[in-house]
């Protein structure tokens, strides 16, 4: 296949808005082609296929999230069943089938599924094999891990790493996710973990720092392609810039993915004084470029906030006496889900709005903080354009602004910010960076060798048409055209093979036995369960 | 008025959701009969199922033994729909103004998370009247619906503002998790009435099993339910006001909520 | 409403101290259930084991389960809602009237004892079985433990959990919530996924003949199902798939053998917990799996050329 005139916004090339042909042949970006379909794009702008690097689509907390709240459904957007085209259902936590066909719809290609625990790590594999276009990675939830905390407290760090690659590996993941390390493990007995430097209930020498620091040089020591993936203690309270701050000291020097970083950006003492403080968050980042992150950014209206982080989402249904749904799974992790609507009209919601724009504005370098919603906590995936919207029109930015209360003014520096992203940064942040950040090497760029996932935009008066790609195109197929779904091909999975001495599982076995409730040889997920796996080994 | 006469029994519940005044008002015979209905999984016309007669208008009356047509006059907002028969599922669900008239009984459903308008069903009804939807938290938002003859389970299931009446009895869970609005029972009901409540009114004129989780403060006839007599009694539903007849006997619930309903239950004056 | 707050078994193996079967006998239908998971196991957090444990059976009659039981709270039948229901007011420390709670067969003394031992606990599990969920109430009876256990979490640590059981209907829970959004009594024939228990749930279908064929899988229903569902199902075009020759399969047009799932046939089985564990056969079988026969119709189905409306509408069943 051949795109020929459009212009091409390819920055992990240095391609910055140039009319250039793409060719492609077999799946993949190639110098030239001979003969096949040609696409002609003259006047339009092609992107790299998006990268959804922190996003929750699959698996035990999402089909939670599913069975709560069936009447949700009623109201979403339906998938009719067509000939090459499974029936679904969209709304805030779509099924399998129809969550593939909007991310290909919007153009995005490729999604990092944010947490698994490895107990149904099986689970969301079967729930991703139903997802259709798109390529996947998953992260395993590991900072709650009770045998690698008690190897911890024993000082054991070198078994922990050998303990967290065979797990690794058994959950057939991509990555390390933490989530409140520590919180998760005292919410076992209905505590959390709320200061970094202190002994976690159970424990007297695992604090969440320790977690932190010991996760992330595992994880570097591992040589994983993707570092570790956190979201950090104090998710969502008022004040927890202080923790976030912390928890970037404890990982100083190294490399750090933060997760859904307008969670964690907030200042004041309580509701009623809550603050962005994205200003303070963002400057520390510009001066320590080992990290990156997610914005994870709110959009005004339905949400679905599911997180590992069981106290938050208890808190949460207090406050809001919505449904709430929580499953502590044994020896691992947890779930917590709670059914939100941020509302303009709401002061703190307008606060977290402006402070994940805020952070988009505010981090200088595009290729360290990437365009999310934390999908479905601050808002449906398919709302990504709006975000764009608002991060290419500092006036579309001020109209907005306008509509939500006064006192927002006097708790966030929005209304101050007049930068406006180039196009070339909305390909970095919603494409090129985080599949770097990720290590994926062939996606997120349109050089020769990358894998051929293009989206193709129109452009009319009011600017780039994202949200309706006039094409999109994975793996070198057609599969959105013109609105409408041409192919629905399966995509591949991304899995690491880190390595661990294999008599760690003398180790693990009896104490498997011991704490968990089924046979150690049912544990590890089988690589034939993988939907056209892509393994890494990592050495 | 249109006039739908059904001529062809479903053999598999047919659903008619074009069957509203806001859909066929203004719409030639011609036009309502090409309107789409499904069978199953079958994409059919009206016409394959009913007779259409008439002139155009805000009037829609469908005759016949319609016991599987479902969804007939969902989301109005406007208009007459008259059902000279039996009615399915859904009838009037989400509606919002208009009228619905039905001289038979209707199924399941009937009304479900409406917010305006009015139902009178002579007939009996079924089950989740006025209700919410599984998993929605809130049922009927506002409007009324009378019904001569009995009801069946959840009755008023979460229902927040308007009113509905039942002249027959009802089954269990009537006013269940009822955070508004007004339920009157003119023939009791069977188990679990109101269980759940936080708020909202609901009247018994025979006895009924209460949960419980109810406690007794006092027996008068507040000026609320003389009003509500009287408004119900131009409907042709009749329920005892004056100190004569007797008084009712209130009940404050549900306690495991906690909530604060209210179940007023009438007991006659003795002699 | 409050939700849904539970765990998987191994949490309730290592700290459960205060567990509770309500309406339930695992001592005949969940036979490893008190060795495997609840009673007897030494515990990560509870090494004294079963007496680290204090377990409560709730029921209407005594069974087996009532000898492994610590207390045992005979309730009337059909009452299951009230108890619950004086459990949340009692919890939150509304007043009850003693002579109030006389019908459900427990004193009031007992109700203070439970909700003290409940809220004293530093885990407490409700096991729920179908002598609540199906009987009178229902669903609600089901959502009464759902609330109860929700409510508790603002004292301690409480969870609840479904005792499930015919094979693998969890498993077919979640797919068919991951692929349709909704976890039974699905509607597809709108094209989307549509859901209402009571209108396109199985038995309250078959019983009002609202279907005009039926393919049955790994069911027995012409055992289970009320009789004018069982002639509904006699009437009109059946199939049946199953290793066995069923009660239905002798009212069925089509009987299919299939090898049995998990002895012959691989595949997935989700636990009450939702947790998946891989089925690996033992046994071979001359007889095609689930999965094959169904691909089988499934593409002689779309050989077949697209339907178009007929002229002259459906004939009505006799």
């Amino acid at each position: 296949m051949r795109i020929s005139g459009g212009t091409v916004y390819d920055p992990a090339n240095g391609t910055d808005g140039v009319v250039k042909e793409i060719c492609i042949s077999d799946g993949r970006i190639v110098p030239e082609v001979q003969g096949g379909p040609s696409i002609d794009a003259s006047g339009m702008v092609v992107f790299p296929g998006g990268v959804d690097i922190h996003t929750h689509v699959a698996g035990a907390a999402l089909n939670f999230a599913r069975g709560l709240t069936p009447e949700n459904y009623r109201k979403a957007i339906p998938f009719l069943h067509a000939s090459g085209r499974r029936a679904g259902l969209g709304g805030i936590t779509p099924t399998t089938f129809a969550t593939g066909y909007l991310y290909a719809g919007m153009g995005w290609t490729t999604v990092n599924e944010a947490a698994v625990p490895i107990l149904s790590a099986r689970h969301t594999h079967e729930e991703l094999r139903d997802t259709p276009v798109v390529d996947k990675a998953t992260l395993v939830l590991m900072a709650n891990n009770e045998i690698v905390l008690d190897l911890l407290e024993a000082g054991e760090l070198e078994r922990a790493q050998h303990v967290v690659a065979w797990l690794i590996w058994a959950a057939k993941a991509y990555g390390v996710k933490a989530v409140n390390p520590g919180g998760v493990a005292a919410w076992k007995w209905g505590k959390n973990a709320n200061k970094l430097s202190e002994p976690i209930d159970g424990y007297s020498r695992v604090t969440p720092a320790k977690i932190i620091a010991s996760l992330a040089g595992i994880v570097d020591a591992l040589r994983l392609p993707h570092p570790l993936h956190i979201h950090g203690n104090c998710l969502g309270v008022p004040g927890n810039i202080s923790t976030t701050l912390e928890t970037l000291r404890v990982l100083e020097g190294r490399r750090a993915h933060l997760a859904h970083l307008q969670f964690h950006a907030y200042g004041g003492e309580s509701w009623g004084t809550m603050r962005s403080e994205a200003p303070a968050l963002a400057e520390h980042f510009n001066n320590h470029p080992t990290f990156t992150c997610d914005a994870g950014a709110i959009l005004f209206g339905d949400a679905m906030t599911i997180t590992a982080d069981g106290p938050w989402q208890h808190l949460l249904h207090q406050l809001t006496g919505r449904k709430w749904g929580n499953v502590d799974v044994e020896n691992e992790t947890g779930c917590g889900i709670v059914p939100y609507v941020y509302k303009g009209s709401n002061l703190v919601n307008a606060v977290q709005w402006a402070a994940g724009l805020e952070l988009l504005l505010l981090i200088k370098d595009p290729w360290r903080v990437f365009l999310t919603t934390d999908h479905p906590n601050g808002a449906g995936f398919w709302r990504y354009p709006e975000l764009v919207r608002l991060l290419v029109s500092a006036e579309h930015r001020r109209e907005c602004l306008k509509k939500l209360p006064g006192k927002t003014l006097r708790r966030t520096v929005l209304a101050d910010l007049d930068r406006e992203y180039s196009l070339s940064e909305v390909a970095i942040v919603t494409s090129a960076g985080p599949a770097r950040a990720l290590g994926l090497s062939s996606k997120g760029h349109l050089g020769i060798g990358a894998d051929a996932d293009l989206a193709i935009y129109k452009r009319g008066p009011d600017g780039v048409s994202f949200g309706q790609p006039r094409y999109v195109i994975k793996a070198g197929e057609v599969v959105v055209d013109d609105g409408e779904l041409r192919a629905t091909s399966e995509g591949r999975q991304f899995v690491v093979q880190p390595s661990y001495d294999p008599g760690i599982e003398e180790y693990l076995r009896p104490l498997f036995q011991k704490v968990y409730t089924m046979s150690f040889d049912n544990y590890p997920v089988e690589l034939d369960r993988i939907a056209r796996p892509d393994v890494r080994p990592c050495d | 008025m249109l006039t739908l006469t059904l001529k062809e029994q479903p053999n598999v519940p047919l659903e008619a959701e074009a069957l509203s005044p806001d859909l066929t008002a203004g719409l030639s015979p011609e036009a309502v009969r090409a309107l789409p209905v499904y069978l199953g999984k079958r994409q059919l016309r009206v016409a394959d199922f009913f007779d259409v007669d008439g002139t155009p208008g805000e009037e829609l009356q469908i005759q016949g033994a319609a016991d599987r047509v479902k969804w007939m006059g969902r989301g109005m907002t406007r208009g007459r729909l008259t059902i000279v028969g039996n009615a399915g599922m859904h009838l009037g669900a989400y509606m919002k103004g208009g009228s619905i008239e039905v001289s038979g009984n209707v199924s399941d459903w009937l009304g479900a998370e409406m917010s305006g308008g009015s139902i009178r069903v002579r007939g009996n009804a079924g089950g989740q009247v006025g209700a919410a939807y599984r998993g929605s938290l809130v049922g009927m938002r506002d409007g009324m619906i009378l019904i001569d003859g009995s009801a069946g389970l959840e009755v008023g299931m979460r229902m927040r503002r308007g009113l509905i009446a039942v002249g027959g009895s009802v089954r269990d869970f009537a006013g269940l998790e009822m955070k508004g609005g007004t339920l009157v029972l003119r023939g009791g009901a069977e188990l679990r009435t109101g269980a759940w409540m936080s708020r909202g009114t609901i009247i018994s004129i025979p006895p009924i099993r209460l949960l419980p989780t109810f406690s007794y403060t006092s027996a008068d006839n507040p000026t609320f339910l003389r009003l509500w007599a009287r408004h119900l009694s131009t409907h042709g539903f009749v329920i005892p006001y004056e100190d004569r007849e007797g008084t009712y006997q209130r009940y404050l619930g549900d306690a495991s909520v906690p909530g604060k309903g209210e179940i007023f239950v009438f007991r006659p004056r003795a002699g | 409403m409050g939700g849904k707050v539970t765990c998987t078994l191994g949490e309730v193996k290592n700290r459960a101290d205060f567990i509770i079967y309500w309406g339930g006998n695992p001592a005949e239908c969940h036979p490893r259930h008190f060795t495997k998971y609840t009673l007897t196991q030494k515990g990560k957090f509870v090494p004294e084991g079963r007496k680290g444990r204090t377990m409560v059976l709730v029921d209407i009659r005594e069974t087996p389960s009532a000898k492994a039981a610590d207390i045992f709270l005979q309730i009337k039948p059909g009452k299951d809602f009230e108890v619950l229901g004086i459990l949340r007011a009692l919890v939150k420390e509304q007043r009850i009237d003693a002579k109030a709670v006389a019908e459900t067969g427990l004193g009031l003394e007992q109700f203070q004892d439970l909700v003290g031992r409940m809220k004293r606990a530093r885990f407490g599990v409700i096991f729920f079985g179908m002598g609540l969920s199906m009987t009178r109430g229902k669903h609600m009876n089901s959502a009464a433990v759902l609330t109860l256990t929700a409510e508790l979490n603002a004292f301690t640590k409480f969870v609840c959990m479904p005792m499930r059981g015919h094979g693998n209907v969890t498993g077919s829970d979640m797919v068919l919530r991951w692929t349709t959004g909704f976890p039974f009594g699905v509607n597809l024939s709108r094209g989307y996924p549509r859901f209402n228990p009571g209108e396109f749930s199985t038995v309250d279908l078959i019983v009002r003949g609202d279907n005009d064929a039926a393919l049955i899988l790994g069911a027995d229903p012409g055992a289970t199902m009320p009789q004018p569902g069982i002639d509904h199902l006699a009437r009109i075009p059946t199939i049946v798939l199953d290793p066995k020759v069923t009660h239905t399969s002798r009212l069925a047009r089509v009987h299919i053998t299939t090898a049995a799932t998990g002895i012959s046939a691989p595949g997935t089985a989700y636990r009450m917990d939702e947790i998946p564990l891989p089925l690996r056969p033992a046994l071979k079988s001359p007889y095609p799996t689930d999965e094959e026969v169904i691909r089988r119709i499934h593409a002689a189905v779309k050989a077949k050329p697209a339907w178009t409306p007929a002229s002259s509408p459906a004939r009505a069943i006799a």
